[in-house]
């Protein structure tokens, strides 16, 4: 068969990336421009700053993705780029800029549901995953367990009430004075303290769902946490390790009991919180104990990049699925 | 020598095909504000109409602020992403100069503003008595008030006693305008009012012509304002 090779562009949060996958696995080139030193010196993700970023260098990661790749503009075969979901304003930087280029080159264009791009960072890795598998897709935004039951095809079987897991990490990171990003702070501190010396509830362990809360945990928390300002014993370090523990005991075992119920295969986990090093170490464990091998991309595969983007759309590019010039973004995820 | 000029900077959505001396084509929506949908079917429909491709062209023409944040960088995105696809120099031109460009041989003072919401306008004053608009005054984000003050300033220093002030920016403001400036303020028929693709296109024809044109890799949009967290926190420009 012929070699199909796609653009993929991505700009839903901080990152303007760019990246060149063939066949949906040979990664050409892999761009990232990250402003994360940009939005730290604001304590998170200012929307508008980050379009404003977005905008000025789109052009140059795009270009760079074909000087690393060592192609032309016109050797791709389609333009991949995430519609879906993010921050609005960074979302619609991407989108007009993906149209423009493969409107001028006369190349199809094909939007991609970012969190499905996080799933496909598995497939990158790992084309040896079977179905049907059950997908964690941990993220700032969003926090869902998934049914796979073949390549494109998910089932939401649960998701957050609240907070999203990412989220619950940042604000505890805030309050806790780590800084930001709050995932990789809380983890590094936790690595110096001990769980169970302070104790968290497990919120939605003990229902039979696959639901999960975590502003009830980060609200426990908050209030242990002021206990401890006043005077009670207990360490930032230990609070970190408790947390991390609450909130990851509860992922692991809900994605568990859903492997058991749906027979899976494998398990996946995808998102910029699939990088967290507890999440990664006792997932793969308990999966060990039912007999369900357990996918995680690498860590620089876990961050918010365009090959994942690149590499889904070669599923839409098999099935002739491409987007109108009129498609819009959307913050939110619509649908699977 | 063609141009296609992109416009998304205020609610209205215009593109237009320009030769040198000529308009081929314009469209132009002031309906809803959906530019993220409405911009690239425009283009499209603009080049095939006139049995042309990006490749055809000789550059591409945007306006760079100011205006809607989200809009400028919807038409700057949309340009650079034509631009670098075919190699095509790129042109910009501001949104105010293209509104003051509906205007020409007159002598009144012409007013462009623009709606900068809280209270505030974007703002600049232009000379029309020649076929293309000098500027007269700085680009800048102000109240109607200190449009006001700005006006009576140059009227005096330039010898004008009419004005024209157009863009929807003016629009809020008509009444106050009105007291202010009595009938020194010459009211304009609608179709003068907005930014005209074909208006952004003939400027451009002008800047191609010098061969001042913009570096794809770098170009960023006028937004004559930081942003709201930039401003509560100090941090001037990133
Ligand atoms: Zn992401």
């Amino acid at each position: 068969m012929r070699d199909v090779t796609i653009l993929g562009i991505e700009s839903s949060c901080d990152e303007t990336a760019a990246a060149i996958v063939r066949n949906g696995q040979q990664v050409l080139s892999n761009l990232i421009y990250s402003q994360i030193d940009i939005h730290r010196q604001f304590g998170g993700v200012v929307p508008e700053v980050a379009s404003r970023k977005h905008v000025e260098t789109i052009a140059l990661v795009v270009d760079q993705a074909f000087k690393e790749a060592a192609l032309n503009y016109s050797d791709i075969d389609a333009v991949a780029v995430t519609n879906r979901p993010g921050l609005i304003g960074a979302l619609l930087v991407g989108l007009s800029f993906a149209k423009a280029f493969a409107y001028a080159l006369g190349k199809p264009l094909i939007a991609v549901n970012h969190l499905q791009g996080h799933i496909y960072s598995n497939f990158l890795e790992h084309p040896e995953i079977e179905f049907p598998a059950v997908c964690l897709v941990v993220s700032g935004g969003h926090t869902s367990l998934l049914l796979m039951t073949s390549p494109g095809d998910y089932e939401e079987i649960g998701s957050t009430r609240d907070d999203a897991a990412g989220e619950a990490f940042d604000k505890v990171a805030r309050f806790l004075g780590l800084g930001y990003p709050g995932g990789p702070a809380v983890q590094k501190a936790a690595e110096k303290g001990q769980a169970g010396v302070i104790t968290l509830p497990r919120v939605f362990l003990d229902r039979n769902d696959y639901e999960f809360s975590f502003s009830g945990l980060k609200t426990a928390a908050m209030n242990q946490w002021r206990k401890i300002e006043q005077g009670q014993p207990g360490t930032v370090y230990d609070m970190a390790a408790e947390f991390q523990a609450a909130l990851v005991e509860v992922l692991v075992e809900k994605t568990i009991s859903a492997a058991n119920q749906y027979s899976a295969r494998n398990i996946l986990i995808a998102g910029g919180v699939a990088a967290n090093q507890e999440l990664r170490n006792l997932m793969k464990k308990r999966g060990k104990e039912i007999g369900v091998s357990v996918y995680y991309p690498s860590l620089q595969l876990c961050t918010d990049n365009a090959a994942m983007i690149a590499g889904n759309a070669y599923y839409s590019y098999q099935k002739g699925d491409f987007s109108p010039l009129d498609i819009n973004a959307h913050a939110s995820l619509m649908s699977w | 020598m063609r141009i296609l000029a992109i416009d998304s900077a205020t609610p209205v959505a215009g593109v237009a095909l320009v030769d040198e001396n000529k308009v081929l084509c314009e469209e132009w929506v002031n309906y809803k504000k959906t530019h993220s949908q409405t911009l690239m079917p425009m283009v499209d429909q603009v080049l095939s109409r006139c049995d042309c491709t990006v490749s055809d062209l000789q550059a591409i023409a945007v306006t760079i602020g100011p205006g809607s944040f989200t809009g400028l960088r919807i038409g700057l995105a949309a340009a650079k992403g034509l631009a670098l696809a075919t190699s095509k120099p790129l042109i910009t031109i501001s949104t105010l100069e293209v509104l003051a460009h509906n205007v020409c041989y007159s002598s009144c003072l012409v007013g462009a503003l623009l709606d900068a919401r809280k209270q505030e306008v974007y703002a600049a004053f232009y000379d029309v008595q020649s076929a293309y608009p000098q500027i007269l005054s700085e680009e800048t984000a102000c109240s109607p008030a200190a449009v006001t003050a700005m006006a009576h300033d140059l009227m005096s220093q330039h010898n004008r006693d009419k004005l024209i002030l157009l863009g929807d920016g003016a629009e809020p403001y008509e009444q106050y305008f009105m007291q202010e400036f009595g009938d020194d303020l010459l009211p304009l028929p609608m179709q003068y009012k907005l930014p005209r693709a074909a208006c952004l296109g003939s400027l451009a024809v002008q800047k191609y012509k010098r061969q001042e044109f913009e570096d794809v890799f770098s170009l960023r949009p006028v937004y004559l304002r930081l942003s709201e967290a930039q401003t509560r926190l100090g941090i001037g420009e990133i």
